[in-house]
């Protein structure tokens, strides 16, 4: 965690969002949305695909005005003096094939009136620590996956902003690549900019968040720290590999003494249960044979979801806007 | 506004660069019209041995020369506009658009970008037609007046092309929609505005419709200043300037009008 709680809570808000709401014509969007972000804190939007995370970004961007409530950034209007404190990571990496890597992030920089020496400081500094030093006169097009996102960051960073604003930064990334990006932002909150994620990976809200806002159908629907909303969960989560698995055994198992919440996912059950040892040896003796594999871990913000939501924090609620 | 300038330059300087590296889009724009007036002038001319006294001694060629720097103008600007869906299919446009700049801004210098590319393959285009020792142009009011009326036709043009780009845009959200649009469009309109036939030799109906086509103000004006020997015949600069100046002013201004921070 990058900062202690008590830091942040002292810091003023860089996001109020009051009452705002947005409806594209397909009716998804985002409703009566309430947030605040302060400075040096993280605050991860989770949620799956078309909840309503993109759209509340894209007020916070100044992309779209919302069509009811209010955005105030850093205490005003959404403007050109927000946007300037803004920076914007989109969810599909944003580069220019036929650019090269330092074209890219000085054509940035002459947007943000950055220029000369300065410009050439700040990109060098970004580039080198994002570890895409040697690569600054390669066109776009030679970069891998990950190399995109940390131009992307790179780019978002530049121009030194007060407020980042990321959708799925680390999407189908690499573990390095991940690590890289995450210990750039860190960075920047440390030096007490705030940070508004999207995401729907539940280990990386866990690990990086102050702050969870739980956002489905367009709603928020909880919003607390992480340890906070996995506090109410029984301790041990036990996934099973359970291809077989039929509506009555999850039936069954939800009957069962020790046994919370069960999620069921295309081949694998995630049972919350008070006491993984003494469940176990009773799961294999009754359903052994069905059972391919299983793996015991403490239960997480996947739990918490479906708790709260009552359904398993999938991808298959349509395109995300 | 010298941080709006600032903007534009540096947009208008990546369009640059990204059309020196796309070569094929380079060629492309320059063979095809050098082609044309090559195979269409040079069969016509001999083939057909066209009778209009508006084709100076049955010379089509040199008659095809001002439409085909028009017809210049008018692809590599396409081709530049389409750079904007590029931008926006890669997500480029949305990460520019989220800077200080107002949509206004950022669209002026990309649009910039189109009609210098517009204008400078058009150009590069008359600088051939005038080397190539077929090609017989006029120049009745000395070459500096008319090289001059062809630059600023060649601008104008790329202003209305470009400001047109922008309202299609706003709309129509795929390049190949946009690429379908503008064949409709402007194919036609381009072979009615007298760039392939003179149009007071045609039906009435034709003559008609190339009147109210904006691009037969353009030809009109290239042919009125680089290739004829006398005004006899044509609209004239006064109402050619009017009507291609109006448009481009009208359309580039409601096109930027209409630029949408959301893409």
């Amino acid at each position: 965690m990058p900062n202690s709680e008590t830091d942040i809570a002292d810091s003023p808000l860089p996001v109020q969002l009051s009452g705002a709401s947005y409806i594209w014509q397909e009716k998804r969007g985002a409703r009566d949305i309430d947030l605040s972000v302060r400075r040096s804190e993280v605050v991860t939007l989770l949620g799956p695909n078309g909840a309503g995370k993109s759209t509340i970004l894209k007020m916070l961007s100044g992309e779209i005005a919302p069509q009811q409530g209010i955005v105030s950034i850093f205490g005003e209007p959404h403007g050109r003096d927000a946007r300037r404190r803004i920076g914007l990571v989109l969810q599909e990496a944003s580069t220019d094939d036929l650019m090269t890597v330092q074209e890219t992030l000085q054509l940035h920089g002459q947007l943000f009136g950055l220029r000369g020496s300065e410009l050439r400081r700040r990109c060098d500094q970004l580039l080198d620590a994002l570890g895409l030093g040697d690569r600054t006169g390669d066109r776009c097009e030679t970069l891998s996956g990950g190399l995109r996102r940390r131009l992307d960051i790179a780019r978002a960073l530049l121009h030194e902003p007060d407020l980042l604003l990321l959708d799925e930064p680390t999407l189908a990334l690499d573990p390095d690549s991940s690590e890289a990006i995450w210990a750039a932002l860190l960075d920047r909150v440390a030096a007490g900019v705030a940070l508004v994620v999207c995401s729907n990976d539940t280990v990386e809200a866990e690990t990086y968040a102050h702050r969870v806002v739980i956002v489905n159908d367009g709603r928020v629907v909880a919003e607390d720290t992480p340890r906070n909303l996995t506090s109410g969960l029984l301790p041990d989560a036990l996934e099973l590999d359970w291809p077989s698995a039929t509506r009555d055994d999850i039936a069954e198992l939800e009957g069962w003494t020790g046994v919370g919440t069960v999620l069921s996912t295309e081949d694998q059950l995630v049972l919350s249960v008070e006491n993984s040892s003494e469940i176990v040896p009773q799961l294999f003796q009754r359903y052994g044979t069905q059972i391919t594999g299983f793996r015991i871990r403490e239960s997480s913000l996947r739990e918490a979801w479906f708790q709260i939501v009552g359904r398993p924090l999938t991808n298959d609620h349509g395109a995300e806007r | 506004m010298i941080d709006a300038a600032h903007a534009s330059w540096a947009l208008l300087s990546r369009d640059l660069r990204a059309v020196a590296r796309s070569r094929s889009q380079l060629y492309s724009s320059l063979l095809f019209p050098l082609m044309l007036l090559a195979l269409l002038g040079t069969g016509v001319s001999s083939g057909l041995a066209p009778t209009s006294p508006r084709i100076l001694d049955g010379d089509y060629t040199s008659y095809l020369a001002p439409g085909m720097i028009a017809m210049t103008a008018l692809f590599s600007s396409t081709f530049s506009s389409a750079g904007f869906y590029r931008d926006r299919e890669s997500g480029l446009l949305r990460a520019m658009l989220a800077s200080p700049h107002s949509a206004q801004t950022i669209l002026f210098g990309k649009a910039l970008g189109s009609i210098l590319i517009g204008t400078i393959q058009a150009l590069v285009v008359l600088l051939l037609a005038v080397l190539i020792p077929g090609i017989d142009l006029s120049w009745q009011f000395g070459w500096l007046g008319g090289v001059a009326t062809v630059v600023i036709t060649i601008l104008a043009l790329n202003f209305m092309l470009s400001g047109l780009s922008l309202l299609l845009a706003v709309r129509i959200k795929t390049m190949q929609g946009f690429h379908l649009i503008m064949n409709l469009v402007l194919f036609p309109l381009f072979f009615l505005s007298g760039a392939f036939f003179p149009l007071d030799e045609v039906p009435a109906w034709l003559e008609a419709i190339g009147y109210i086509n904006p691009l037969t103000y353009a030809v009109d004006l290239l042919h009125y200043s680089s290739y004829a020997d006398s005004p006899d015949g044509l609209i004239g600069p006064l109402i050619d300037g009017l009507v291609l100046g109006g448009l481009a002013l009208l359309l580039f201004a409601v096109g930027l009008r209409r630029a949408p921070r959301a893409v």
